[in-house]
């Protein structure tokens, strides 16, 4: 059974008298455990199919089912509730909460879950950052941050891990680590992970490519298994 | 707890702006706690110093004032002298202007205290009782208040003695022209004393001119003496001598000239058997004792009055005669009735010939409520009598200390009213500022799966929190302040003055009387709870403005913005 179906989903936007279409009648299927980079430049829509996903945002036309249920229809609170036990997002700029410790930006997303102070450290050794648990955002390097935040996302043993463009403010040397370690550890965790990126040589290692360009998918590829 | 640091960490490590948030609450808070105190305090020294009336274990006083209208007489149902206006006023005060030569031989030292009722004229005694039988009137009490002329000097000359010389004066006048009848005379007159005028119509030929004019010998002598006989009265040369005789003059001179220094204080006649209800009570005394009942040459002196004349507890002060002991010193109540010295009612009343004779009737009802029955039934028995409630008296007193209470009155509310709305529109818009400056942060905790509720929760609570230590923080800083005052409290004055300047009389019948009151600034918890509850409120308003805010984000448009 597949995690995510969606069936001609489409976002408009209104921009003054223009109405942008950011998704334009997007048909996906995404299968549990999955990798899936959606691939594009900027502005083709991916952010946009990521916040849909993510159950940040609703689609303006369009069904999307995810593990059975219906997320178009679904209330805030159930939404709230989703994105806190069943998704884990990864930013382009980190978003850590800058007057948050590293351990404390875990925090943020497990004390809602009802997790602990221990498993958010658990989950800062996990990503290598132990020692630096105490250190507030500012401190940290660009990949160290990533790394919390990816232990964020993780800590909750999410299905879904989102990721937005996570390597985009790295150098490539420690954007390929961040991948390796998000890919790594979300095979570990079981969870599914679904990167946005305009990177075609970080697409290129993923088993699943999904290619966008001004709102369609023009592409979806998937690794044969070798 | 993890939501609490969180809470913590927003405030500890976003100083800058907790800083500015909490020093606005907290002088907003401060401004309210001090004003309040302040306005507090003055109400207390207000309450002390201008509710002349309750100090004195009084709700009214009545008095018998001079009308300006000169038609409506005094004399009505017993009370008052008769006649009416300020004739009255003036006459009763005149006794200062009597003849200065009953003071003693002119030339001698003289000291005499003149006693005036100044504007509040006196009345018999007896106008008490027919108060007293009032209903609602539990007690009443006499009294006299008076304005005392102290003079001092060497009794003038009155009489001025002048002795003038014997002065002996010459009178010369001249003559008109003879008539012609007086002419005709004069020549029938000459005729028969042999002397003939005019042409000779006789043989004594040498003419008129020699005999008349040089004439010889006898002859000629014989001729003059004959003219000045006949020479009618009027024409006769007058010429006299007068000596008039040394005199001595005696003129009273007005005005007198003196050396004579006056100076003015003002007297009351207590009765002293009635020690909690007087134009002074015992609970003024704040020095030796309130006058004995028996009612002995004793003597009350206001703490002010002592102090400018150097006087204490056992001093005399001798009054026209009679030595008095000061017994005790007394802070009266301002207004109406305070006095400088304080003498037993029947002493005053013999001292200033005003024997049963009384300026003032304190009324104590027989409960607050009724107070204003009271003055109007004592309205009704006495027409001409003027009756005056604390409030009444209250109102005749000036000085900086009224005008702080009036200002406080006035300005305080409005001040701390614009304090309190300005320290919360500064804690609601830096609320505001900060939710803008972090629809990323709020973005992000609801994408980790926040609800609108918790979202909503820690940022009210981080308003709350401010609010909170806004409330301490200017809590303390009020308290400072009022200790502040309450250290070095400036002075207030306030002065009444009773009666009014005639302008006819000659002498001044304006009482005034000044107290300093030292500013404190009592804090009250009632104050403290409401400055604290104002900074709760302040970051409560604050806090609700900036979730709402918060509350209205959509998370992908918050992770949006950043893009």
């Amino acid at each position: 059974m597949n995690l995510y179906e969606l069936k001609d989903v489409a976002r408009y936007f209104q921009r003054g008298p223009t109405t942008v279409r950011a998704l334009d009648d997007v048909t996906l299927e995404i299968e549990p455990g999955e990798f899936v980079a959606l691939e594009g430049p900027s502005g083709s829509g991916k952010t946009t199919l990521l916040q849909i996903l993510g159950a940040l945002d609703r689609p303006s036309a369009g069904t999307v089912t995810f593990d059975g249920s219906d997320l178009v229809t679904q209330p805030d609170s159930a939404l709230a509730e989703l994105r806190l036990r069943s998704f884990g997002f990864v930013f382009q700029q980190f978003n850590l909460i800058p007057t948050l410790t590293a351990v404390e930006n875990v925090e943020a997303k497990l004390a809602p879950a009802g997790g602990t102070r221990d498993r958010a450290l658990e989950l800062l050794a996990e990503v290598g950052l132990a020692e630096r648990a105490d250190h507030l955002p500012g401190h940290l390097s660009g990949g160290e941050q990533q790394r919390v935040a990816i232990a964020r996302a993780l800590s909750v043993e999410p299905r879904v891990v989102l990721a937005d463009e996570p390597t985009g403010n790295l150098d490539s040397a420690t954007g390929g680590e961040i991948i390796d370690l998000l890919a790594n550890l979300a095979a570990e965790h079981g969870s599914t992970v679904i990167v946005a990126t305009h990177d075609a040589s970080l697409a290129a290692r993923a088993p699943r490519r999904v290619a966008m360009r001004d709102g369609k998918l023009v592409d979806n590829v998937r690794a044969v298994p070798a | 707890m993890f939501y609490l640091r969180y809470l913590r960490n927003e405030l500890v490590r976003r100083r800058t702006r907790t800083i500015v948030t909490l020093v606005g609450l907290g002088l907003g808070v401060a401004l309210v706690v001090a004003i309040a105190s302040l306005s507090k305090g003055l109400d207390r020294a207000q309450h002390r110093t201008l509710d002349p009336l309750a100090g004195i274990g009084t709700d009214l006083t009545v008095t018998l004032q001079p009308q300006q209208q000169q038609d409506q007489g005094f004399g009505g149902g017993g009370f008052g002298p008769g006649g009416g206006g300020n004739r009255d006023l003036i006459r009763s005060n005149l006794s200062v202007l009597t003849d200065l030569s009953k003071l003693g031989k002119p030339g001698t030292h003289f000291v005499h205290d003149f006693f005036l009722p100044g504007t509040q004229l006196t009345f018999p005694q007896s106008a008490a009782q027919q108060i007293a039988s009032l209903d609602s009137v539990q007690k009443t009490s006499t009294g006299l208040t008076l304005l005392a002329e102290h003079q001092e000097g060497v009794v003038p000359k009155i009489v001025a003695t002048l002795k003038t010389q014997a002065k002996t004066l010459t009178i010369q006048r001249n003559l008109p022209r003879p008539t012609a009848k007086d002419f005709a005379q004069m020549q029938a007159c000459l005729q028969k004393a042999g002397v003939t005028l005019g042409r000779p119509q006789t043989q004594q030929g040498q003419g008129f001119g020699n005999g008349f004019g040089g004439g010889t010998g006898q002859r000629n002598d014989a001729n003059r003496q004959a003219f000045q006989q006949c020479l009618p009265a009027s024409m006769r040369r007058f010429r006299t001598r007068v000596t008039t005789p040394s005199q001595t003059l005696k003129q009273v001179l007005n005005p007198p000239q003196t050396n004579i220094s006056t100076t003015a204080y003002t007297i009351g006649g207590v009765d002293q058997t009635s020690p909690n209800m007087g134009v002074v009570t015992t609970a003024q005394v704040t020095k030796g004792t309130f006058l004995s009942p028996a009612g002995g040459e004793e003597a009350l002196v206001a703490t002010s009055y002592a102090a400018k004349h150097s006087l204490k507890v056992g001093s005399k002060l001798n009054l026209n005669g009679t030595t008095f002991t000061i017994v005790g010193l007394v802070s009266p109540p301002l207004g109406g009735q305070s006095a400088d010295v304080y003498l037993p009612l029947r002493k005053l009343q013999t001292l200033a010939s005003e024997k049963n004779l009384a300026n003032v009737i304190l009324v104590h009802a027989k409960s607050s409520s009724d107070v204003a029955k009271v003055k109007q039934e004592i309205q009704q028995a006495l027409p001409q009598a003027q009756v005056a409630s604390s409030k009444d008296v209250a109102d005749t007193i000036s000085g900086s200390l009224v005008d702080a209470s009036n200002l406080s009155h006035d300005l305080g509310l409005a001040l701390s009213v614009v304090a309190a709305v300005a320290a919360f529109l500064l804690a609601a818009l830096l609320a505001l500022s900060s939710v803008g400056k972090r629809v990323r942060e709020l973005g992000t905790l609801k994408a980790l799966g926040w609800t609108q509720r918790m979202v909503v929760r820690q940022i009210a609570g981080e308003s709350l929190a401010t609010g909170i230590l806004g409330g301490i923080f200017g809590i303390g800083l009020g308290v400072l302040v009022a200790v502040a005052v309450d250290a070095f409290g400036p002075s207030l004055t306030a002065s009444s003055s009773t009666g009014s300047d005639f302008a006819n009389l000659g002498v001044s019948t304006v009482r005034t009387a000044t107290r300093s009151v030292s500013l404190t600034a009592p804090v009250g918890i009632t104050v403290l709870a409401i400055g604290f509850g104002l900074a709760l409120l302040g970051g409560l308003i604050a806090g609700t403005a900036g979730a709402l805010r918060a509350a209205r984000l959509r998370p992908a448009d918050a992770l949006r913005q950043v893009e």
